[in-house]
């Protein structure tokens, strides 16, 4: 019998499922972006439902508030970038979806067959924030991988403003 | 709890310095004009980090929580990282490609850092967030140092590839990794070795399992993740083709030994040194298996019809990771110690042959098999030491290419594993053939063009030696080598 959190959780795997289809199958770039937001809106939800509400809050402000609004900032503040023609012809349609389709069988088919490991829940755990455990665990057991990330995202930076930096012509000798 | 992180500290000095550096140098860059002051502040930090790093020899321990490990494993695999950077920061340092940059010199010289800290990072990590996170600071600077040359097409090419393929495989292994978490409820590898042997669903783990291979297979070039490999190193400076090649491969070999011997061994059986039990829900032995062969066939049989130096060893490169599975497949002290053996012989003799190639594409504009032609009778000092690293490749005595691949066959004709042995030998005699097709046109062949006689400079030939002098030194005298491999093997941490 499904009850109230069943009937939600299925509405939001409708919106990521659906939105998603748009982002790949739409031939017009501004309606994936859009179509971006509800994904990301739904994995939002998901978060909600299983009472991660820093993580569902993060996502919002990181990915819909934040990266979602940059991107649809460069496709329309860049000239000429919904006029070009972008290749988005598929080849080898028929042993690709068969490839697919066999992937997603298996990954389906594992998720029902296998036993999976349950988290023991208490209420302590379903009704507390969750922000203070993730603050608490930053500073003590995950500090190296949170401080490695820190190395990885200066490295990403820089490198993107190398990357994306004009060079001057060379000079003629 | 704060105790613990304290206490950790002294054990990741190396790595320390090495971020101290990196964040040093961005600032240096920045304030001097003079490029060669950023590469004297990236070779003071290395050899400060090497020093830092001898002290930690015999150490054997879990720091930060059980996330990364100190021990004598980490300690054979970032002395070879950091002997490789130091080597190519100055192989870059006579390389027209690196100092024609000019003002973005200063920024390649801190990306190698970057670089080196990720690979450490990877030899290190025994928790899949930890080993995700140094395989992404690896790749991200990979991507970046392969594209380095922006003005060339080639070069952007090679690192679009790069990162499309690398976004892909990260994009499958932490999906494995998921899996694996959703099995287990654990990051860590010990962890995740008690929930395996105390029994999961042994189809899924299977699948999670192979997910992950992609990520490591994809950092190895082992077939079939290696569609990138002969594109980024034709089209990146060689500088980067060789680091790539060596140090980045074995960073992603390190990790690999680390998962399967940490992962998918039992922790009930009693430890042997020779035939370490396999949890049998995980046919680990068989997908390496079938990585190896196809890896060191296909990489051999395709470099046949290569006439690009620089594609002829990047298949040859392909092809000796294969020959690195075939020791790691056997799954015991033997044939892990084999393996580093093989990855140091390896260093000098491929950082060699690049660097000849290079200095020959300094010269002549071409890393074209034709515009060898002759060049061993023009340039006989060229043509003799390229003519010894290729003997080294092939796996020919007195190099110390056929120490490496001595210790590996023994290993598994000892597991009896003769068929494997037997491709590998075979593999090995093609390599013969494209290998002496260099050899015939440097020295049987004359120029058809006026190839110029290519002069070196005394640094370049005394850089040219430090690889070759090694290349022959150890294959006449190779005690001290081996006992290093066997003790690195010896302990790893939590088993």
């Amino acid at each position: 019998m499904l009850n109230l959190y069943d009937y939600i959780f299925y509405f939001f795997a409708i919106v990521i499922l659906g939105s998603s289809f748009v982002v790949v199958f739409s031939r017009n770039i501004v309606h994936s972006a859009f179509a971006l937001l509800f994904t990301f809106f739904g994995v939002a939800g998901f978060y909600v439902l299983l009472s991660a509400d820093f993580l569902a809050i993060t996502q919002l402000l990181v990915y819909v508030g934040g990266i979602l609004v940059l991107l649809l900032f460069g496709v329309m503040l860049t000239n000429n970038i919904v006029n070009v023609e972008i290749k988005s012809g598929t080849m080898q349609t028929l042993p690709a979806s068969l490839i697919a389709a066999l992937i997603a069988g298996l990954l389906c088919g594992i998720f029902y067959v296998s036993n999976w490991y349950l988290v023991p829940t208490t209420p302590e755990l379903l009704n507390n924030t969750t922000a203070v455990a993730i603050g608490y665990a930053f500073i003590t057991t995950w500090i190296l991988p949170f401080e490695v990330a820190s190395v990885v995202l200066l490295v990403a930076m820089i490198g993107a403003v190398i990357i994306a930096r004009r060079e001057k012509a060379p000079e003629v000798e | 709890m704060l105790e613990q992180v304290y206490n950790s500290l002294q054990f990741i000095k190396p790595e320390l310095i090495l971020v101290g550096t990196l964040l040093v140098s961005i600032i240096v860059d920045l304030i001097f004009k003079n490029k060669k002051v950023v590469v004297a502040f990236v070779i003071l930090g290395l050899v400060l980090s090497f020093y830092y790093l001898t002290f930690l020899n015999s150490i054997n321990q879990l720091i930060f929580f059980n996330m990364y490990a100190i021990d004598p494993f980490a300690y054979f695999f970032k002395i070879f990282l950091l002997v490789a950077t130091i080597g190519i920061v100055l192989f870059s340092v006579l390389s027209k490609e690196i100092s024609d940059l000019k003002s973005r010199e200063g920024e390649f010289y801190y990306f190698l850092v970057a670089l080196t800290i990720g690979m450490f990072l990877m030899t290190s990590s025994t928790n899949l967030i930890m080993m995700y996170l140094a395989i992404e600071l690896t790749s991200l600077t990979s991507y970046m140092l392969a594209g380095f040359m922006k003005e060339e097409k080639s070069s952007s090419e090679a690192s679009l590839k790069y990162v499309l393929y690398g976004a892909f495989s990260s994009g499958m292994m932490l999906y494995g990794i998921s899996i694996i978490y959703g099995l287990t409820g654990s990051f860590d590898l010990l962890a995740i070795n008690m929930a395996i042997a105390d029994g999961v669903s042994s189809l899924a783990l299977l699948i999670s399992t192979v997910l992950m291979f992609v990520g490591f297979g994809y950092k190895i070039s082992a077939v079939p993740f290696h569609f990138w490999t002969p594109d980024v190193y034709e089209g990146s400076p060689i500088s980067v083709t060789t680091i790539l090649s060596v140090a980045s491969k074995a960073a992603g070999f390190s990790m690999l030994m680390r998962t399967a011997k940490i992962m998918f061994i039992d922790p009930y059986a009693a430890p042997t040194v020779n035939d370490w039990q396999i949890i049998d829900s995980v046919p680990i032995v068989e997908i390496l298996t079938i990585l190896s062969v196809l890896t060191m066939t296909l990489g051999n049989l395709v470099a046949i019809w290569q006439s690009n130096l620089k594609r002829l060893l990047a298949y040859s490169s392909i092809a000796h990771a294969g020959y690195l599975l075939l020791g790691v497949l056997t799954m015991n002290n033997e044939g892990y110690s084999a393996t580093l053996i093989y990855f140091v012989t390896y260093l000098f003799m491929n950082v060699g042959a690049f660097l000849i190639v290079m200095l020959v594409s300094n010269k002549l504009n071409s890393s074209d098999i034709d515009s060898y032609k002759g060049l061993g009778m023009k340039s006989p000092f060229i043509g003799v030491m390229f003519a010894l690293f290729l003997i080294s490749l092939t796996g020919l005595p007195p190099t110390a290419g056929f120490v490496g691949k001595l210790y590996i066959f023994a290993a598994l004709v000892n597991k009896k594993l003769i068929l494997l042995a037997v491709i590998g030998v075979l593999n090995s005699v093609v390599s013969l053939y494209y290998y002496v097709r260099i050899f015939r046109n440097m020295f049987l062949r004359e120029s058809d063009i006026e190839t110029p006689e290519i002069k070196l400079s005394l640094a370049e030939k005394l850089l040219i030696l430090v690889f070759a002098i090694p290349t022959i030194g150890l294959g006449l005298y190779f005690a001290p080598l081996v006992e290093f491999a066997h003790a690195s093997v010896e302990i790893f941490s939590g088993n």
